[in-house]
């Protein structure tokens, strides 16, 4: 039994006298805290110990075990204490590897007597082999499950499957653990039956090896967990040492598992790394492996990255509107935050240090909320989700403005009554008509879809928000009527679900042909550029307009330019701007160029700064008058023109 | 001397020919060489993509084999152009089947192909991040001695399609008006659209968000509009007038091309550069 060399008091002491009670010879408790007696000191001092003065000699073996009593009778646990060299000395005979490890103070105290030993366990090799024997999966999705866990006792496990292994290898392992089903009628298990085999025509010694089974299977059979119980049987024959008995499951096998994990892990940790079985250290390693349970998860599954990114100092100017005084301007303010918080966060900061009547719409702590939408720095962007350092870099300028498109109702904040009445009215849902489909096991009716169709479905409309879509339209609020880009997103996607009625998918589609729907839309490039978000919905508002031109012949003004800029493409290579505006704008369009000052622009040189007016002046000369662009009535074809008509003959036909 | 396949757009040798008679000078002057694509067609403006979206990737995958075939990456003065030809090469670089269907086509009407490996860069792009700004500031013969508001435009403004500059708060403009001797004059909306491609097929909005860019530029001083885009120029300034009356806003203000005022600023065509300094003057007054 190692005895205690030193003891001190580490901070936080709340003067409980217990210690005292204990060992009033070694500890007293003052007002403040308890200190070590003089009496009992080599160095003679009466204080807390902090200088780790050793106990006189004479002393130790009469008060060490008082002295682990009263560190564990310390509620918060402020009592350490180092056992004498020689206990480190006698834990390395027993487990050589053990010198370089001896457990730290902290430990030490926690774990009481055992601990030095426990530490000395704890070390060296840790390895823990986990076979599976898996038919269906089962097996193997345990033996992964049994190796998260293992960890947690300080362990190093792999998982390995039966198939393949050579026997010989066996003997390797100090620390084996096996778990595997029974197939048919008590047979092994295809991954294992060659393992088997191997195993039993060789009989190889496994001696000095701990080990447990854990066998799944079914009662209703007669061979029930055979290949588990026939492994154990071979183990034992050959000189292993079982560690826990075997563990029999039946179908339900996860809460005999969870038993029998619980129970072994902790016991097959107690092996050490010469291969000796530490049975009375079996409860000190079931609370380590509580103990570190916590770590053990956070190891486990997922193990989020440290996101810590550098502090950035900026200005940022915030858009402010006061609804009450009508007034409107900019706040500048000087703020430096870590890199990585979000635009809502340095909101937040403003609004606690800055200014409390900051209005702002928050995320909330779920994070992503589609209404949280913000201009920063032009870029139409979640305030709750977008990391200040993906926008500016160290000393620039983070401009903060409410969304466009939308009424401001207070400094940052819109309101999207606008969207919402848009929805209400283009009613965008569900509208099917009877149709054939499945039946759910319970009998009710269930609808079928192909996958392909389904994500084909979602992809389409896989924006994080709506409302911030038609945001990022530039046409969106100059044109009041115009529903933008993320409803024209939720009418489309509805015209190509399958389930939709047929008379919804003319509804959808009169809608987004119609004043207000998709036409509307006056540079779609501008949307595209808004990142993934409005690079998908730019796509799907192609797309969209694509179908729509075929299902309406190229009626309307929008319908006539795309079929002429077409064909003049087809007719020359180039874009025959002349006949393009006769062709699109017609007789009216023309006329009201030439009323409002369009044509004459043109023609007196605007257009072309200081050119020669001559261009301009055939323009008025020669029929059809109007927008003096008379020189591309005759360009040319470009070369290999013919190319070009056959791309088109290939690829459309229509033009 | 650095070689660009040279690619025109929809207006540089149509209705904007004053595109035309300054970017060959002026590349001369700085020792771009640019390589001729012979037989080059529209590249659809993304209204042939309003259509059909494989007619428009098709038609700029035979651009860019031209170009591929010159063995120069493209270079072009209009902000639209650019944001097509870097959208198809960005679409066969990350979709090997739309690249397998382009070339499909293009093999079987034009015996040509497309790696698209090559890149496409706008002038401006490759004046401040190839040429340097002090090859430029070196070769100034007449400063600009203007304040001049820098429109880009939308189309080019992506990650990726803009060289070095910043896609959502560009200076790259700023910098060379202010290399050859001008005063840039920030405003908000030099990225924002002025809806172009519905010049023709849509009314009020359009003019309204011409306008808006227009008084925007108007209001920050400038005396001067310079257009990277030459397609959205129509817009900025045959429009201008009836943009104004639409939004009843003050858009009057010249609206020059970038390759315009970089050449005026090298020394070429110093009869319209008197010209728009006069214009300037009384009209931005």
């Amino acid at each position: 039994m190692p005895t205690v060399a030193k003891v001190w008091i580490e901070e936080d002491c709340i003067t409980c006298d217990a210690c005292q009670d204990i060992l009033p010879e070694v500890f007293e408790v003052t007002d403040d805290t308890s200190l070590i007696k003089a009496e009992v000191r080599e160095d003679g001092t009466f204080d807390r110990n902090t200088g780790f003065s050793a106990i006189k000699t004479e002393f130790r073996a009469e008060y060490s075990e008082l002295i682990e009593e009263a560190a564990d009778a310390c509620p918060v646990e402020i009592i350490k204490f180092e056992y004498e060299a020689g206990a480190a000395t006698e834990v390395a005979e027993e487990a050589p590897a053990a010198v370089e490890a001896v457990a730290p103070v902290a430990v030490a105290a926690d774990t009481g007597a055992d601990a030095g030993v426990l530490a000395g366990v704890l070390s060296g090799d840790r390895g823990l082999a986990i076979f599976f024997g898996s038919q269906t999966g089962n097996a193997a999705g345990l033996a992964e499950k049994t190796a998260k866990k293992a960890v947690a006792y300080g362990l190093e496990p792999s998982v390995i499957d039966m198939d393949g292994y050579d026997q010989s290898q066996f003997s390797t392992h100090k620390r084996i653990l096996i778990i595997t089903s029974t197939w048919g009628e008590g047979e092994m298990p295809d991954n294992a039956e060659e393992l088997w085999n191997s195993t039993n025509s060789s009989n190889p010694s496994l001696a000095g090896i701990h080990y447990s089974v854990c066998a799944i299977g079914d009662t209703s059979y007669d061979e029930f967990c055979k290949a588990g119980t026939d492994w154990d049987d071979k183990f034992k024959s050959l000189g292993a040492t079982s560690i826990l008995e075997i563990k029999l499951c039946d179908v339900d096998f996860d809460e005999p598992w969870t038993e029998w994990v619980n129970e072994v892990l902790p016991r097959i940790a107690c092996v050490d790394s010469s291969g000796v079985f530490h049975e009375d250290l079996v409860e000190a390693m079931i609370a380590y492996g509580a103990g570190d349970e916590d770590d053990g998860a956070s190891d486990g599954d997922f193990a989020p990255p440290e996101i810590v990114m550098p502090t950035i100092s900026l200005t940022m100017k915030i858009f402010r509107y006061n609804p009450v005084m009508a007034q409107s301007g900019y706040d500048t303010i000087a703020v430096a935050l870590p890199g990585h918080a979000t635009i809502e966060d340095a909101l937040v900061a403003v609004k606690r240090e800055v200014d409390g009547s900051l209005t702002f719409r928050s995320g909330g702590i779920a994070g992503h909320n589609p209404l949280t939408g913000v201009k920063a720095n032009g870029r139409i962007l979640p305030a709750d989700t977008t990391r200040i350092c993906d926008l500016v870099s160290d000393g620039a300028t983070l401009t903060i403005e409410p969304i466009p498109g939308y009424d401001v109702l207070k400094d940052l904040m819109v309101s999207y009554d606008r969207y919402d009445n848009e929805r209400a009215n283009s009613k965008p849902w569900m509208a099917a008509d009877p149709r054939q489909g499945e039946k759910l096991v319970s009998g009710a009716p269930m609808g079928v879809m192909a996958s392909s169709e389904a994500t084909n479905l979602h992809t389409l409309a896989d924006v994080g928000s709506l409302q911030l879509v038609n945001a990022m339209s530039d046409t969106y609020d100059v044109d009041d009527e115009y529903s933008g880009p993320g409803i024209a997103l939720q009418r489309w996607v509805r015209s190509q679900d399958p389930r939709s009625g047929v008379k919804h998918v003319k509804q959808m589609f009169s809608l987004m042909q119609n004043k207000g729907g998709i036409w509307d839309e006056a540079d779609i490039s501008s949307i595209h550029r808004h990142g993934i978000d409005g690079s998908q919905a730019a796509d799907a508002l192609y797309e969209a307009r694509s179908r729509l031109l075929a299902e309406y012949k190229f009626t309307g003004r929008t319908g006539r330019l795309v079929k002429n800029y077409s064909r003049s493409v087809k007719m020359s290579g180039n874009v025959n701007e002349t006949t393009l505006y006769r062709s699109v704008l017609g007789p009216l369009g023309l006329g009201s160029n030439l009323m409002n000052g369009v044509s004459l622009r043109m023609m007196l040189g605007f257009t072309r700064n200081g050119g020669p007016m001559m261009r301009g002046f055939q323009g008025m000369l020669v029929p059809p008058a109007g927008i003096g662009k008379i020189p591309n009535m005759f360009n040319g074809k470009v070369a290999n023109h013919h190319e070009v008509v056959a791309i088109f003959n290939e690829l459309d036909s229509r033009f | 001397m650095v070689k660009y396949s040279y690619y025109p757009g929809n207006v540089a040798r149509q209705s904007s020919f004053e595109v035309e008679d300054t970017i060959q000078p002026l590349c001369k002057s700085l020792g771009i060489e640019l390589i001729e694509m012979v037989g080059y067609n529209s590249d659809g403006g993304n209204i042939i993509k309003q259509g059909n979206r494989e007619l428009q990737l098709a038609l700029n995958a035979r651009n860019i084999a031209l170009a591929e075939s010159n063995g120069h990456d493209i270079i072009t003065a209009c902000a639209s152009a650019q944001g097509i030809l870097h959208e198809t090469l960005d679409t066969f670089q990350k979709d090997p089947i739309a690249l397998a269907n382009a070339n499909r086509v293009l093999e079987k009407t034009t015996g040509m192909t497309v790696s698209g490996e090559i890149s496409t860069n706008h002038l401006l792009h490759v004046l401040v991040d190839e040429i340097g700004l002090d090859k430029v500031e070196a070769a100034v013969v007449n400063p600009l001695d203007l304040d001049i508001a820098c429109y880009y435009g939308p189309h080019m403004q992506r990650e990726g399609a803009c060289g070095g500059d910043d896609a959502w708060n560009p200076n790259y403009m700023e910098q060379l008006i202010t290399a050859l001797g001008g005063n840039p004059v920030e405003f908000r909306t030099k990225t924002s659209s002025v809806g172009n491609p519905s010049l023709l097929s849509l009314g009020d909005s359009v003019m309204k968000m011409t306008a808006r860019v227009l008084n925007d530029a108007k209001k920050s001083g400038a005396q001067v509009l310079v257009s990277a885009c030459t397609q959205s120029h129509s817009n900025l300034d045959s429009y201008q007038g009836k943009a104004g009356r639409v939004a009843s806003k003050d858009t009057n203000i010249p609206v020059v091309h970038l390759s315009e005022i970089v050449a005026f600023a090298l020394g070429h065509f110093p009869d319209r550069f008197a010209q728009l300094r006069t214009r300037a003057i009384i009209i931005g007054s």
